[in-house]
């Protein structure tokens, strides 16, 4: 595969170079297929098979593109689509900054975190995944909803400034399992990512699920009382809040453009708790990694938040360029955000609830329709959902209705946090607008903060 | 083409699958235009092609894409081949409302084809806008034109067949700043839904002018006002966060896939439930709403929905009274099954796809809110003893079951005793749907209703954007919490 995806970019840069063209090449094939759950059937089985090339044309400062969702054979129609794009240019308008076209000075390929027997899974395969993730548990009352999708992804770049090539290929699967109550409307979630098909464990979808089963079936659920909370996030709401902050937080363009929430002068300054570490860590398959960014800078691990002190921005090719900035290795599709873990034992979800504490704490596993309110202070608001728990300090545990938070992310990752796990996982947080991009953000299994605000208490579900 | 995926419709069909239909995008175009600060930072045009194939088997769908033009029969077969697979696990055997088998085209009104409008003459455009927002207190400035041009070929195996070509124009200018606290604020203007026609027509550049003329001297006000109140007040909503209160806490909420559960995995549920219908008081008697796809001008119009149904005009909430949903063919009759009765006569034409490569589902079209009688802003405001005027949408979350929600606005203006006293900065509002609705005092009169899109609604597994719209009043809501 690898030979006829570069033999045709390197047709296309040949016949951009005689043309004498400026031309940048990124081409992406996904194979993805997507079995979705609802109302305990199959609500939709899909495949698609996609090829996109996207071709950029620079001539000085000016820069123009073209994408296109097409099929490789119609070689003429993308030659013309190539002149096309050299006449956008041509009409373009200068920018006020050199844009980088950028020389590759050796090949690379990378696929290592493709595995053939995850990318290429059955139907059938799927189909018995789940089934033994919610042996049992279903009922005309309790019905299972989820997805399981799965596939492979191949980007490979070229440009006319050399022949040389980067390749990555990967595979992914994101599975959800959802258990909702058709009366009562409660919704319980596990989740699991894979980069390999040995990451699948349908057992330990079936333990979370079966656990929470157990409490909501058995426990009223209620409205909580507004005020502070000991809050204890699960997996996706941390990752959810990362990729927030890896938005709003450490982008060196968006610094420069006035909303970000940390600033030049945060550099080397302890601004979160001593207990958040995160790194950019590319050696982390789980995470479905680019080793060499899209420039061809390699890409080495690479600290952000070292002990709570902020150690640098993330600087793309083209936020570098326009700002004067050095580019950081961060052209890439996605980063790989991972946030080390504490000393907290807890590696499931029976092992926190059993765990002794002091005062009550709400289990937040996941924060629903997070939206920013103020990216310059870092202000988030997002609503529970899927099971949250109000553990208490004499053993018992509630059911309460959803909550909504509105808090800073700097409050929430600085001085208040109280414990995160040692234990750590990759948390999927991939989405399917678009070209398919799988992401994964490698996070603590659960993270403890002191005194949030619950600004909104449902009183139903 | 076209031949062949007839005869390949009617193979798939002859091999047990009880429905079948196959939509080709021969092409869909897209340009995009982002000018920032004077650079053009996003200069670059789109082109899809492809087939969607969806084939029910057994009570279940399966579904398959590619862009291999030279393939289809492939593509058929693993659609066949994915339902063959989903029939392994029914919980209710899908089943589709009937319709008559469409044989049409449909073009959607455009007087200038926008893609024949030369390059530079829309970079000038931008150039006007940039130009105009490039005023003192304004840190950022951005414009964007988005052109999109497709054309859509439906066919299924009841006979129909349906030609599209749709001709959108998106357009916005922001102006961000930050106040003397270094937080940021904006003001935004979409173009809207302008004219009857959406074409290079519609680019109206004397009212691009006089929008950031209005932008930047709202946003200077923003810049060194005090923060919004934290309190209980009468909020009053202009079109431009008006549009996304209907959007969030009425649309997305009578979506009849969300109500029945299809969306639990992701999207989320519904608060409404099949037996809310014809009895549940959604809103004040001062509200009522409608699906209205036969609009002229408008991302929410489209001639015919992705099962091939024609657009409609529907009724949801009259008079504050919930009776209707946003519903395609699978969806009313899997509700009136479950209903025992008749809730929905038919599909109300409302199921999409963004794309080739993607399953229709219940979509919004135009969710319209009819005007009132309660006068234009100016008088809505002097009948209004301590209140809030809210607009532009700068954040919102809404819960899971869109029961309750959290916005955050670009702009408030403070009302005491019927009179505008001040700008207000970070103004938040939030509520419970129902409460918030029944509370709906004033409904603004023809004057104050206007036609706005939704260019980035996401929703389902594979996700999918879709656009639409929304047409609504000023209205004003009683006893709000703001400022948290």
């Amino acid at each position: 595969m690898i030979d006829q995806v570069l033999q045709t970019l390197h047709d296309l840069r040949t016949y951009a170079i005689g043309k004498g063209y400026e031309i940048e090449f990124l081409y992406q094939e996904e194979n993805g297929s997507l079995m979705r759950f609802a109302n305990s059937a199959i609500s939709l089985n899909t495949s698609e098979h996609l090829i996109r090339l996207n071709i950029q044309a620079t001539l000085d400062r000016r820069q123009a593109s073209v994408g296109l969702i097409t099929d490789l054979s119609r070689a003429d129609d993308i030659k013309g689509t190539i002149d096309m794009c050299w006449e956008m240019v041509q009409h373009s308008q200068p920018l006020t900054y050199q844009p980088t076209v950028p020389t590759y000075r050796t090949s690379f390929t990378d696929e290592s975190a493709f595995d053939r027997p995850l990318a290429e899974m059955s139907s059938e395969q799927k189909l018995a995944y789940f089934n033994e993730a919610a042996l049992g548990l279903e009922s005309p009352e309790l019905k299972l909803s989820g997805i399981f999708s799965s596939g492979s992804n191949t980007i490979a770049l070229m440009n006319t400034r050399s022949d040389h090539s980067l390749y990555f290929r990967t595979s992914d699967a994101q599975v959800t399992a959802v258990l909702a109550h058709a009366g009562l409307k409660w919704e319980l979630i596990a989740e699991q990512s894979a980069q390999a098909a040995p990451d699948l464990d349908p057992a330990a979808l079936h333990r979370e699920l079966s656990f929470l089963a157990d409490r909501f079936e058995s426990t009223q659920p209620s409205q909580l009382p507004l005020g502070a909370y000991d809050i204890i996030f699960g997996p996706a709401a941390i990752a959810e809040m990362l990729g927030v902050m890896n938005w709003v937080g450490f982008d060196g363009g968006l610094m420069k453009r006035g909303y970000s929430f940390l600033q030049a002068s945060d550099l080397g300054r302890q601004v979160f708790s001593p207990l958040f570490t995160l790194i950019d860590d590319p050696d982390r398959l789980e995470t479905f990694p680019f080793r060499v960014d899209f420039t061809g800078i390699p890409r080495r691990p690479w600290p952000i938040v070292d002990q709570g002190t902020f150690r640098g921005f993330l600087w793309s090719q083209d936020s570098a360029d326009e700002f004067g900035a050095t580019p950081t290795g961060h052209t890439v599709a996605h980063k790989s955000l991972a946030m080390g873990g504490g000393d907290a034992q807890a590696c499931s979800l029976p092992d926190l609830v059993a765990k002794r504490r002091d005062r009550d704490a709400l289990y937040v596993p996941f924060l629903h329709y997070m939206n920013v309110v103020n990216p310059t202070k870092g202000l988030i608001t997002a609503s529970s959902r899927f099971g949250a728990l109000l553990l208490r300090k004499d053993g018992s545990v509630g059911i309460p209705f959803n909550v909504r938070l509105t808090q800073s992310l700097l409050d929430i990752f600085g001085g208040r946090v109280e414990w995160l796990t040692q234990t750590t996982l990759p948390y999927n947080t991939t989405h399917s607008y678009g070209a398919r991009n799988p992401v994964a953000i490698i996070v603590p299994r659960y993270m403890q903060v002191h005194g949030l605000e619950v600004s909104h208490s449902n009183p139903s579900f | 083409m076209l031949e062949q995926l007839r005869h390949l419709v009617e193979h798939t069909r002859a091999q047990g699958a009880s429905y079948v239909d196959a939509r080709w995008y021969p092409f869909e175009e897209t340009q995009s235009l982002v000018m920032w600060n004077g650079n053009l930072k996003d200069n670059s045009f789109s082109r899809e092609s492809g087939l969607g194939v969806r084939v029910l088997f057994g009570g279940a769908w399966g579904f398959a894409a590619s862009s291999f033009a030279g393939e289809p029969s492939a593509v058929f077969s693993k659609a066949l081949e994915n339902a063959r697979a989903a029939a392994a696990r029914v919980t209710f055997p899908i089943r589709l409302a009937d319709r008559d088998a469409v044989r049409a085209d449909f073009v959607s009104p455009c007087t200038i084809d926008p893609f024949t409008v030369a390059l530079r003459d829309k970079v000038g455009s931008l150039q006007h806008m940039d130009a105009a927002m490039d005023q003192a207190g304004v840190a950022q400035r951005i414009g964007r034109l988005t052109f999109v041009r497709k054309q859509v070929v439906f066919l299924d195996s009841e006979k129909a067949e349906i030609d599209k070509r749709i001709t959108e124009v998106f357009a916005q200018m922001e102006v961000d700043g930050n106040d003397a606290q270094g937080t940021s604020h904006e003001r935004k203007v979409r173009l809207g839904c302008r004219g009857l026609t959406r074409g290079w027509e519609s680019i109206d550049e004397p009212w691009f002018s006089r929008q950031a003329e209005r932008l930047v001297e709202e946003l200077n006000q923003v810049l060194i006002a005090e923060d919004c109140p934290k309190e209980t007040r009468s909020v009053i909503l202009l079109p431009d966060i008006m549009h996304l209160q209907t959007h969030e806490t009425i649309g997305h909420a009578l979506e009849l896939d969300r109500i029945l559960g299809y969306e639990l995995s992701f999207a989320g549920g519904s608060f409404v439930t099949l037996a809310d219908f014809g009895r549940l008081r959604y809103g004040s008697a001062k509200l009522t709403a409608r699906a209205n796809a036969t609009m002229p001008n408008s991302p929410g119009s489209f001639g015919f929905d992705d099962d091939g149904v024609p657009a409609q005009n529907t009724l949801l909430i009259d008079k504050g009274i919930l009776v209707g949903a946003i519903t395609g063919r699978q969806m009313v009759e899997e509700a009136n099954a479950k209903a025992g009765h008749v809730l929905f006569p038919g599909s109300g034409g409302c199921n999409r796809a963004t794309s080739f490569y993607r399953v229709p589902i219940e979509r919004m079209t135009n969710i319209n809110i009819d005007p009132g009688s309660d006068g234009t802003l100016s008088e809505i405001v002097s009948r209004t003893e301590r209140g809030i005027v809210l607009d532009g949408d700068r954040s919102w979350s809404i819960g899971s079951n869109r029961e309750q929600f959290h916005f955050g606005c670009e702009i408030g203006w403070l009302v005491d005793n019927g009179e505008i006293t001040r700008v207000v900065k970070n103004s938040t509002y939030k509520g419970d749907t129902v409460r918030f609705w029944n509370s709906l005092s004033a409904v603004g009169d023809d004057s104050t209703w206007d036609l706005k899109y939704v260019d980035n609604c996401g929703k389902g597994q594979p996700n999918q954007i879709m656009q639409l719209g929304h047409g609504i009043p000023v209205c004003r809501f009683d006893d709000v919490t703001i400022g948290v």
